[in-house]
């Protein structure tokens, strides 16, 4: 790498803005994740009616987080909010295993989305703090995530009430914002 | 800088020398002379500010003695002012309900604090009732299928079983929406209907758990203290937060309809604007919100 281009680097870094979408069922702990990544409050958090949105600085990036409602009714609203989208976080209540084949689904419909094609995609096993949690390499298989060619993925699980993991999986994000194959 | 150099001095000097001249003028100490000016809840907001204010220890831990206690604490004030009860015999009765007011409001955070605490638990009897009732309430004529059903949506929860819907509200969340249908019954049933119109819908049930938090942040942020110490002359109970719960939610519906929102995803830039209106009707000395139908 040149000087030059490292300077380029440092100058525009700062001003990359990311579009990510959190996507998943009702209860999957999206809006728990949005206030972690934003280090709020995380006590009396209530069932997210249409979207919440926050922004938050991380290695050089500004990443705009967008956290749709989960509910049944409001799925049909989730596509309004795909264009521009650079990153899809898929968040799974990994304790809640008679709906791993409603959230399989759901998921295997986003990631047909032609306006998402090609958008990396990071899978969050949360709420590992709980005993009856699935762990990753369990709902990885059940959901097919290694049949997926067209795009970058992976799979972190984490529990967004501990905060554990999450981490890693928005440092994957950071390294894989400029992945989306145009 | 300025303001916050001005602040030091009053607090530290001003202040003190100012109330000096005042009761040598007056004859009479600040706590006196604000029951002499005012009334309702600014009475009691003041006194509060000069209790908290107080150098004195025995004024200082007024705002937080115990009910069993209440009467000695007005009678130490009293000594520590050298306030005569022969001379002023209003003192005793209005320190009294003051202080009622205020430790009442403390209190009554604290209590509703438990409730939201205890997560709704499908294992206990109690929860499972309420939850029922709620429905019956809401659909007198449709019978529920089964506790784990489709139906729930009907009332607005999200998914078949509404245990996952009460979240950081707990079961406060589901005593607010019982609370509510069983007092307000044909106002519930109007909202319902509404709010299943197909444009201007909402999801009843939890937009109800979303009011719930928004009454529980106004009490924890104190901005519910104006309206709670005139609207209770003594000490605010659970009831009085229901109560005002209740406000919020046939508001919040006469609100949106007026609005008229594009769609449900805007819920939270309205709930937001909704928020702001509430909290501007809060800072008025003379507000007292409740429900008129």
């Amino acid at each position: 790498m040149g000087l030059l281009s490292i300077l380029r680097k440092l100058k525009s870094a700062p001003d990359q803005e990311v579009r990510i979408l959190l996507l998943g069922l009702d209860n999957a702990g999206k809006t728990t994740l949005l206030k972690q990544l934003a280090s709020e409050d995380i006590s009396h958090i209530t069932p997210t009616q249409g979207f919440n949105i926050k922004s938050v600085q991380s290695q050089g990036f500004k990443l705009n987080v967008w956290d749709i409602g989960g509910q049944r009714k409001i799925r049909p609203y989730w596509r309004s909010y795909f264009e521009n989208t650079d990153i899809l976080i898929y968040v799974i209540d990994s304790a809640d295993r008679k709906r791993f084949e409603e959230t399989g689904q759901e998921l295997t419909e986003l990631l047909e989305e032609e306006k998402l094609s090609c958008v990396p995609v990071l899978i969050f096993a949360n709420k590992q703090d709980l005993l009856t949690a699935a762990p990753a390499s369990e709902i990885a298989e059940g959901l097919n995530l290694h049949t997926i060619r067209d795009r970058v993925w992976q799979i972190q699980s984490c529990s967004a009430l501990t905060g554990e993991g999450v981490q890693d999986g928005m440092n994957w994000v950071c390294k894989n914002v400029n992945a989306k194959k145009k | 800088m300025f303001i916050s150099l001005w602040e030091f001095f009053y607090g530290h000097f001003f202040r003190f020398w100012m109330k000096w001249v005042l009761r040598q003028m007056t004859g009479k100490c600040e706590l006196q002379r604000i029951f002499d000016t005012y009334g309702g809840a600014q009475r009691t907001y003041r006194i509060e500010n000069s209790l908290t204010c107080s150098k004195s220890k025995v004024l200082q831990n007024a705002t937080r003695v115990d009910e069993s206690e209440l009467d000695r604490c007005v009678a130490d004030i009293m000594k520590e002012k050298n306030i005569c009860p022969e001379k002023d015999t209003s003192f005793q009765i209005c320190m009294r309900t003051c202080l009622l007011q205020i430790t009442g409001y403390k209190q009554l955070y604290q209590d509703v604090e438990n409730v939201r605490k205890k997560p709704y638990d499908s294992g206990n009897a109690q929860h499972e009732k309420l939850l029922l009732k709620l429905w019956s309430l809401l659909m007198p004529t449709k019978k529920l299928k089964a506790r784990i059903s489709k139906q729930w949506a009907d009332i607005g929860f999200q998914g078949d079983d509404p245990k996952t819907d009460f979240r950081g509200m707990g079961i406060l969340g589901l005593i607010n929406l019982v609370y509510f249908s069983e007092n307000y019954t044909n106002e519930a049933h109007q909202i319902l209907s509404r709010s299943n119109h197909p444009k201007l819908g909402y999801s009843y049930a939890i937009v109800g758990i979303n009011l719930t938090e928004m009454a529980y942040s106004l009490l924890k942020s104190e901005a519910l203290k104006l309206h709670l110490y005139n609207f209770v002359p003594g000490i605010p109970t659970m009831e009085h937060f229901h109560q005002f719960y209740c406000y919020l939610v046939y508001e919040f519906d006469k609100f949106w309809l007026e609005e008229e929102p594009e769609s449900i995803m805007y819920f939270n830039l309205y709930r937001e604007k909704f928020h702001e209106k509430i909290k501007g009707l809060l800072l008025n000395y003379n507000t007292v919100l409740t429900l008129k139908t």
